[in-house]
């Protein structure tokens, strides 16, 4: 198989950011998620939760909550503005100042016209949805205290609001204050403090419930502003609340990290009258949870901890699939790591700024899997900060290490690199061609002459660099008029041809010596996380985020012999079973045959000339066959060579040397630098 | 007054005593006194007038007192307020100071007429009080607002009354607790410890200098 040196990356200090928000798209099965760095994710639940869009932050953003509107997303911040997302080109579409002060809260009503924006200065403010744009309506009658959580009755004519140690609730069409509902403090030191209520959801039948900081979820009737019954879940502060879209369960999420269920359930079996029961705890997260949603078929979570957690509900999935998995998306679904091969760079993308270094070397020869001395250490050679407040795109650097671009959703920076043994010198590109304003993915031809930008509506710019003067070359359109766009580029090795996949699920192949469209690839119903083009066959290799594997070849513009036989023999269960994507996928020149791809937990060496491996055979066999002598290895082995021994793998790349560099960024490493959990006393501890 | 009390009893004591005695020296032989009427008359006459007299003398003594506070807070009030020749003085200026602003403001605003600009008017007026300008977009009042709501919030997670713990310690519990029994994170992972081992050393070379083990 072959004996890799393998450069083990640790220096990559990859920090996500704690998740604020959650919102759900019912009609087309969408998540959004809000980050405390303003950064807003789209994961899509059909389909592994693959994360298809990102629409990165800024700095000092401090997005509170997300609402969806139809197909629109909008946010509101402590900053005071209300945003509209624009999906498509995946940047912010407009922001409008609401004049309140900090806006706590933000819920849109179930007719779709409405949207209600809870403000530090006490004011409930309900702004219409037009037509590209929302218009501010009116106030609603002015509190005391700050309005921390909203929730909209399903008919759209009263309005629950949380705040400081009570509940009101609004009627939207006088707007004046209906009910007052005071919520008791905690007990002991805590009744000192006030007690602020974190979420509420109004049901069709007049229920609030209420989640506060004392640690209660309280169940009030409407009709006579009363409390009916009140459950102590926590010690500490229960954080969010969500319903689910047939009103039987209630998700709460608290300060320790757990997430309880409630059921609308009949107490006694056989009984006609049912209440609100405490049924389950799950336990997925180490810090606060901020945000929950009861998606009927799964509860989702996410929190301080950063982890995007799924956690299925059994009882309600009826076949048993991918689906039933519990899935903690910690890493994001892009690679942020790019290598100049021929130089042995790395260039990290970090949310405010660049860093490049240059990886150490090592003589020595050793057994498999022992440490081999370092000769010369890593070295960063660029640590390159980006001017103004938006966060990084994307980034990428050229084969040769001589060119360095990044995009942010305002700006497009091109960097010349002149690296001699001790002095690194960098020097700005000023004069680009007008139509590279921002780009939403970024990649450089393999002998370094060209760059293509990513840009709106799947459409992609090539230039040309010289020494000199970069011109603009073409754009190349795809046929199908998508307005989505693109999050994956790929260039073949000898410069004829370059792959583009966009959230439409499409992928287009460009043939860049006449510099237009050559043909497109069947769609599949799952988006692409991998695919890069073979440098001597030319055939495009594919991952999907199902795990699914195809190669296209582009000169005959059809599916290779072992792609089809791949999908008639079916993959093996365990490789369909993994739940992280696929992010990056290299060949070895030196074995054309070989294909290296890697997810978070394994990497792994697919040889096109062994046999698929059927369901009965043993899959993750690298252990046993090195067990055996080697004439019977042969007789056992398959097609795909896993290896698990590395960890949290973020990038895994094969240099022009023959030696492997894999980016590896352990979770322990991640948890140093969160905030501080709550103390908890556990028994025998 | 306790003692007057007692004195006054003991007199009292003393007459009804020296009145007994009398009394018992010539109470079997004689009969009681006579005491002439004229002589009661003029002592209770002379008693009453000591009275009035009495209560004359004090209320002049008040009268005294309260006329010499009277010229004592006129005397304070005068001090207080300028001489009057300042205050002619500050009659004449501000009526001057009018004048001349007026002249200002009629000439202004003649060149008003003829130029059309209506900027000089603000700048030639002074600002009265402690006011001052600032352009909107320089400072907005967003921020404070935004910063006082993220101090709240921090404040309500982690502040004060909050029980948190560190991530050291989450984790080190876990390694307790798991399967695999493992030491604390700060023994295992270097990094972890170092804040802890800087404070250790401080601590040690403290207590070393106060025991006074190195001798320099």
């Amino acid at each position: 198989m072959g004996e890799f040196k393998v450069h083990r990356v640790r220096f990559f200090d990859y920090m996500p950011s704690a998740i604020r928000a959650l919102a759900f798209q019912p009609q087309r099965e969408k998540i959004a998620v809000a980050r405390t760095s303003g950064s807003v994710e789209i994961f899509n639940c059909a389909d592994r939760f693959f994360q298809e869009k990102i629409i990165p932050g800024r700095e000092q953003a401090a997005t509170e909550a997300l609402a969806w509107v139809g197909d629109r997303l909008f946010s509101a911040g402590l900053n005071g503005v209300i945003s509209e997302y624009d999906l498509e080109n995946q940047k912010v579409k407009y922001t409008i100042d609401a004049f309140g002060g900090p806006m706590w809260t933000i819920a849109s009503n179930q007719q779709g016209t409405h949207l209600a924006v809870g403000c530090e200065d006490g004011t409930v403010k309900l702004f219409e949805v037009c037509e590209g744009k929302i218009q501010f309506e009116k106030n609603l009658a002015k509190q005391k205290g700050r309005i921390l959580s909203l929730s909209w009755h399903p008919s759209g004519s009263r309005i629950v609001a949380g705040m400081m140690d009570m509940i009101r609730v609004f009627n939207t069409e006088t707007g004046q204050s209906v009910h007052r509902l005071l919520v008791e403090r905690g007990i002991g030191a805590s009744r000192s403090v006030e007690c602020v209520v974190w979420g509420v959801v109004y049901l069709s039948d007049g229920t609030i419930i209420s989640g506060d900081s004392s640690g209660k979820v309280k169940i009030w009737d409407d009709l006579t502003g009363t409390l009916i019954k009140s459950h102590q879940v926590t010690k500490w502060d229960v954080l969010a609340l969500s319903v689910s879209q047939d009103e039987t369960s209630v998700v709460a999420g608290t300060s320790e990290g757990t997430v309880v269920q409630f059921q609308f359930l009949s107490v006694v079996l056989g009984q006609e009258d049912k209440e609100w029961v405490q049924t389950r705890i799950f336990k997925n997260h180490t810090h606060d949870v901020r945000a929950v949603l009861e998606l009927g078929t799964a509860v989702v979570s996410g929190g301080m901890d950063t982890q995007f957690v799924v956690r299925p509900l059994l009882d309600k999935i009826e076949e048993r699939g991918p689906e039933c998995v519990l899935r903690k998306i910690q890493f994001p679904h892009r690679s942020l790591v790019s290598c100049a091969k021929k130089a042995g760079l790395l260039l990290f993308q970090y949310p405010g700024h660049l860093e490049l270094w240059r990886l150490g070397e090592s003589d020595g020869h050793g057994a498999s899997g022992s440490v081999l001395p370092v000769k010369r250490k890593p070295e960063k050679l660029l640590h390159l900060k980006i001017k103004g407040e938006e966060h990084i795109c994307c980034s990428a650097v050229s084969p040769c290490g001589e060119w360095i671009a990044y995009s942010t959703v305002a700006s497009f920076r091109l960097y010349r690199l002149h690296c001699d043994n001790n002095n690194v010198s960098i020097t700005k590109v000023s004069k680009l061609p007008k139509v590279l304003s921002s780009a939403n993915q970024i990649c450089f031809s393999s002998d370094s002459s060209k760059l293509f930008a990513a840009s709106t509506c799947s459409s992609v710019h090539v230039v040309s660099l010289s020494q000199t003067v970069h011109k603009f070359v073409c754009t190349l359109k795809p046929k199908s008029g998508s307005v989505q766009a693109v999050h994956l580029l790929a260039a073949s090795e000898d410069g004829k041809w370059l792959a583009s996949a966009n959230s439409d699920r499409e992928v287009q192949i460009y043939n860049l010596t006449k510099m237009k469209l050559h043909s497109t690839v069947p769609v599949y119903n799952s988006g692409v996380t991998a695919m890069a083009i073979h440098p001597t066959t030319n055939n495009l290799f594919m991952v999907h985020a199902d795990q699914q594997v195809f190669e296209y070849s582009i000169e005959e513009k059809k599916y290779t012999d072992w792609s089809r036989q791949v999908q008639r023999n079916g993959l093996h269960y365990l490789w369909l079973a993994r739940d992280t994507p696929v992010t990056n996928v290299t060949f070895n020149p030196k074995n054309p045959t070989h294909i290296i791809l890697h997810d978070a937990y394994m990497f792994c060496i697919i040889d096109q000339t062994l046999p698929l491996p059927d369901s009965c055979s043993q899959f993750y066999n690298q252990l046993t066959l090195r067990s055996l002598p080697e004439k019977d290895r042969t007789k056992h082995s398959h097609a795909f060579k896993m290896c698990k021994t590395f960890k949290e793998l973020m990038f895994v790349e094969l240099m022009e040397d023959q030696s492997l560099v894999a980016v590896e960024r352990p979770l322990v490493e991640i948890a140093a630098q969160l905030p501080a959990p709550v103390r908890q006393k556990k028994f025998a501890t | 007054m306790a003692k007057l009390q007692r004195g006054e009893s003991e007199c009292e004591l003393e007459k009804g005593v020296r009145v007994s005695v009398e009394m018992s020296d010539s109470s079997e032989d004689e009969g009681p006194e006579e005491v002439a009427f004229e002589e009661s008359r003029s002592a209770a006459l002379k008693s009453e007038e000591e009275k009035l007299q009495a209560a004359k003398r004090e209320k002049e003594l008040l009268k005294e007192k309260r006329r010499k506070r009277q010229q004592f807070f006129q005397e304070q009030k005068k001090k207080r307020l300028l001489s009057d020749t300042l205050l002619e003085e500050f009659d004449t200026v501000p009526q001057k100071q009018k004048k001349l602003s007026d002249d200002r403001d009629e000439e202004k605003d003649n060149k008003q007429q003829k130029l059309t600009k209506s900027k000089k008017k603000k700048a030639s007026r002074s600002l009265q009080g402690n006011c001052s300008v600032m352009r909107l977009k320089d400072e907005s009042a967003d921020s404070s607002m935004q910063q006082s709501a993220m101090d709240f919030i921090q404040a309500r997670l982690y502040g004060s009354g909050t029980l948190r713990t560190t991530n050291a310690e989450l984790l080190s519990l876990e390694k307790k607790r798991g399967v695999k029994k493992g030491a604390a994170v700060q023994f295992v992972n270097k990094k972890w410890g170092a804040e802890q081992k800087a404070k250790a050393e401080k601590s040690n070379k403290r207590f070393i200098h106060r025991q006074k083990l190195v001798t320099t």
